[in-house]
């Protein structure tokens, strides 16, 4: 077994490339990492352990035939060896049962990089003591992860691309027990308990807000700031029916009628692609660089789609690096000129939403979706807070909240790290400001 | 296959001897997913992934090691990592537990199959080509899309106390969507919802002759759909065909009833209970015509199976009696926190992710009314079919649904079609309006391939089979910004 996952996917891709054909042509990408996590409620333990996993996509091009495979490695040189080659071999008997891909996608990028990121990261036998005695007399929910995220990909044009990075984060809320709790999160590189200890404390003076008697409101439109880890929520949504090129021209994208100018968003909002964030490698599968900036909206109206070579080949048009899925990556949302710190005044009386819960689409072709507030989201009545709001259900079109509703968005940006473990750690993080709503429609 | 995993066990034993306990779990998945786009092909994708969960009992505490390195010598050095993790969290555990809560079960359990050989894939291509075509019922139709998925999960469990299981799952699934567009009106349609008609079996699923009439179907109703007008908004009687009360289950009793969550350990992600576990044995969640079965033994229900994973055999219960609350969807660790009666419920979705409580088939029992009975006692009502939307608070309380397709309902009588219905209430009065449940031939079992839940984040298969139900004054709306 190795923890050196660079030289086995060099060993993977020498494997994988070298066993091609004549005619044949192939794309790979790899994800590797070794992880320690501690779940825990309540300030104790509920599960704690490490996981060690590595795995292969393999697409497979000969003729006008497609065929992929994934691959999960078992970080054993000579057994990923036999197991990605058997893997190709019995790719090679499916090609010739398939259809043609009239929209194969072959790619012809060539570009290499290499970036690494290191970290320093507790000890794994002193992870419980060093995350949870400095949240002691808390009631303390949530999950710290740790350990070393690999993301490769390498095609048979000679692309080689690596990016690894070890990172720490404490997912956590702190809850009264009124049922009220303060989210939030400490991430990064380096550990530092004295970094940790002061956003635990801010988070005990979060909470002193939250002991308030509750606010209970009618369904009607409220003025509400959403606070950038709120709109993280939302940025979902530029991705699930988003401005992918392929939605839009199917059917399946809710800004259909922004692209075809009969709707649009506020001049103030607009939207990149932006990978000097840093969090995320702009290589997709296929090993195709997106390029550093791609704006995707600006000033309201939609500049550029996402597209990926795919979606390029059908429709005749450029692509620009993007996923089979044209999943909208390292996202940053233009700033505006309102400072945070006059966020509450600029309420005046209306909603301090801190955080959204499980959004759906409520009208695709309306870009209008439903949510929930979560955790401490407050009443502010003339820029002072009264005290927690009662959750509330809000639904709401896309062109109010971020077209005709849209009344300033904040100077400060802040980085929100991409905390979603499905399958694996995931890489990527949003770039996100404030956003200050005039009539946000609660309705349950 | 069970001897090398006991080798392995004696090898996680030579390394983590201060162990209490050990348990080895293995998970191997191989699937194949085929997909047309209008009518050609757009992807072909296979997958295979196997590795081993080890879990070490030290002091009081669990702690697990995942690899994929199945060698005596990878296996090991799991092992003493995972002892190691529980050593670092002994003494600071939500619980101290034993190995009772790892019973020594044995058990086999295979999903039954009719057709065990795959279709190859040449033919399955053939179905799903011949399906856009069924999909484009017009030129209208601006996107058709097929899919055909298929895979088997093996699990092997042995442990130090004697545990010795062997199951293994076979699932297919199909999914047929359209999308249609007149105009500034767009309009999707689908067979069930997206994934809705995955179970387990064999290829006997991919029963091509009735598979191209839904397909038709769901062409000429996405058309149909855009010359309707939108639900109206007001309140009036929701009846929901089982496509749609696969989700209302889902979300409003299986999660909520959970015991993890009303324990807490999801409240920092996907949230806690209106629940609490006192409730357990007294409250009253619906009306007297609610009655609420865990039931992992209905064959080709996608969640079927005869043990869970941590080795608790799996028998049906039932979970909510005429309305009242009587049982919580936890596992032998949940009910041992929690103190009250559960099921065999803690599952993951890997070998890389340790069990937690998962609500399996959850199914509501049937009743004694026909639909056409039910449809003749509404004077003012919409019935919705297939799930598109789905959004609830983090207790499971306050939600909004939007289905894909609705019937106004009019003196007792279906009268026209509506697009983009609507409706939102909250769970712990919405199933006490609960005023018809239909019979055994309004039932059926859908799957929900991907419910996520967990931190680390995982993704459950789930099925819940229901009959048609009719709720009495529930808030509906329609479409539009």
């Amino acid at each position: 077994m190795t923890n050196d996952f660079k030289a086995h996917f060099d060993a993977i891709k020498a494997r994988a490339l070298g066993e091609l054909l004549p005619g044949e042509r192939a794309a790979i990408s790899y994800s590797a990492e070794r992880s320690a996590y501690m779940r825990f409620n309540n300030g104790k333990v509920r599960q704690s352990g490490t996981v060690l996993q590595a795995d292969l996509s393999i697409k497979l091009w000969k003729g006008a035939k497609s065929y992929s495979f994934q691959l999960g490695l078992s970080c054993d040189a000579d057994v990923d060896d036999e197991r990605v080659a058997d893997a190709i071999g019995s790719a090679r008997a499916l090609l010739p049962l398939l259809p043609d891909d009239p929209y194969q996608a072959v790619p012809e990028a060539a570009e290499s990089s290499d970036a690494r990121y290191g970290g320093k990261l507790l000890p794994e036998g002193e992870i419980p003591a060093r995350v949870l005695d400095p949240a002691a007399g808390l009631d303390f929910t949530g999950i710290y992860s740790q350990g070393l995220v690999c993301r490769a990909a390498a095609n048979s044009a000679g692309a080689d691309h690596w990016f690894q990075t070890e990172t720490f984060l404490v997912d956590y809320s702190a809850w009264l027990p009124n049922g009220r709790a303060v989210k939030s999160s400490y991430a990064g590189r380096d550990w530092s308990d004295g970094e940790y200890a002061a956003r635990i404390a801010s988070t005990r003076g979060s909470l002193e807000n939250l002991s308030k008697p509750e606010k209970v409101l009618t369904p009607g439109k409220y003025r509400a700031f959403i606070t950038a880890d709120a709109l993280n929520e939302v940025v979902t949504f530029f991705s699930w029916n988003g401005f992918g090129e392929r939605g839009l021209r199917q059917g399946e994208s809710a800004y259909i009628a922004m692209r075809e100018g009969r709707e649009s968003m506020s001049p103030l909002f607009g939207f990149s692609q932006d990978f000097s964030l840093g969090v995320q490698p702009a290589f997709n599968d296929d090993g195709e660089l997106a390029p550093d900036r791609l704006v995707v909206v600006e000033g309201g109206r939609i500049r550029n789609t996402i597209v990926c070579s795919r979606t390029a080949k059908q429709y005749g048009i450029p692509a620009n690096g993007a996923g089979d899925e044209e999943e909208a990556r390292s996202v940053a949302i233009d700033a505006g000129d309102l400072p945070e710190a006059d966020a509450l005044e600029a309420i005046g009386t209306g909603v301090y939403v801190s955080n959204f819960h499980y959004l759906n689409w409520s009208d695709v072709q309306a870009a209008r979706i439903t949510g929930m507030t979560r955790f401490s989201c407050l009443w502010v009545e003339d820029g002072e807070v009264v005290g927690p709001i009662k959750d509330m259900r809000w639904d709401e079109s896309l062109y109010n909240m971020l077209g005709a509703k849209l009344e300033a968005v904040t100077r400060e940006r802040h980085l929100i790290v991409e905390s979603m473990t499905y399958d694996h750690r995931q890489v990527g993080g949003s770039l996100l400001p404030g956003l200050l709503v005039d009539g946000l429609s609660f309705t349950l | 296959m069970r001897s090398d995993l006991r080798r392995l066990l004696d090898a996680a034993g030579q390394a983590a001897k201060e162990a209490a306990w050990l348990g080895l779990r293995r998970r191997r998945t191989s699937a194949t997913y085929y997909m047309a786009r209008d009518g050609s092909f757009d992807q072909a994708v296979g997958g295979i992934d196997d590795g081993i969960m080890v879990e070490a009992l030290y002091d009081g505490q669990f702690a697990y090691a995942a690899t994929p390195d199945m060698t005596p010598e990878g296996v090991a050095k799991a092992a003493a990592s995972a002892l190691a993790s529980a050593k670092a969290a002994a003494g600071r555990g939500v619980h101290r537990f034993d190995a009772s809560v790892r019973p020594a079960t044995g058990a086999r359990y295979e999903t039954p199959r009719v057709r065990k050989a795959a279709t190859a894939p040449d033919g399955v291509f053939g179905f799903l080509l011949a399906s856009c075509g069924a999909l484009k019922s017009s030129d209208e139709i601006i996107q058709t899309t097929s899919l055909v998925e298929a895979g088997r999960y093996d699990y092997e469990i042995v442990s130090t106390n004697g545990a010795d299981i062997e199951q293994t799952l076979y699932y297919l699934g199909t999914s047929l969507q359209a999308v249609a567009r007149r105009g500034d009106v767009v309009q999707l349609r689908t067979a069930n919802g997206p994934r809705g008609l995955t179970r387990q079996g064999g290829w006997e699923l991919l029963d091509t002759e009735t598979l191209l009439k839904e397909a038709s179907r769901v062409g000429t109703e996405a058309v149909e759909l855009l010359g309707a007008d939108t639900c109206p908004s007001d309140r009036r009687t929701l009846v929901l065909m089982p496509d749609q009360m696969m989700l209302q289950i889902h979300e409003s009793v299986g999660h909520p009833l959970e015991i993890d969550r009303i324990l807490g350990d999801e409240r920092n992600y996907a949230g806690g209970s209106f629940v609490k576990a006192s409730d357990i044995g007294s409250l009253r969640y619906g009306s007297d015509l609610m009655n609420i079965s865990y039931d992992p033994t209905v064959p080709g229900e996608l969640a079927s199976y005869g043990a869970d994973e941590i080795g608790n055999l799996a028998v049906k219960q039932l979970i909510i009696k005429n309305g009242i609350l009587v049982r919580g969807l936890g596992s032998l660790e949940s009910q041992a926190r929690a103190g009250v009666p559960g099921v065999a419920n803690q599952r993951a979705t890997s070998w890389n992710r340790p069990p937690i409580d998962r609500m399996a088939n959850l199914n509501l029992e049937p009743g004694s009314t026909s639909l056409k009975d039910m449809i003749a006692s509404v004077e003012k009502g919409v019935l919705m079919r297939t799930n598109r939307s789905w959004s609830i608070d983090d207790y499971r309380n306050k939600f909004q649904f939007g289905c894909e397709y609705g019937t106004l309902i009019e003196d007792g009588k279906l009268t026209k079609t509506v697009r983009d219905p609507n409706y939102r209430g909250v769970s712990s009065t919405f199933w006490r309006s609960l005023s018809a449940v239909g019979d055994r031939g309004t039932f059926a079992a859908y799957g929900t391939p991907n419910c996520g839940k967990g931190e680390p984040n995982q993704v459950m298969f789930v099925g819940h089979a229901s009959p048609v139900c009719a709720f009495s004054d529930v808030e509906v709306f329609g479409g539009g910004k």
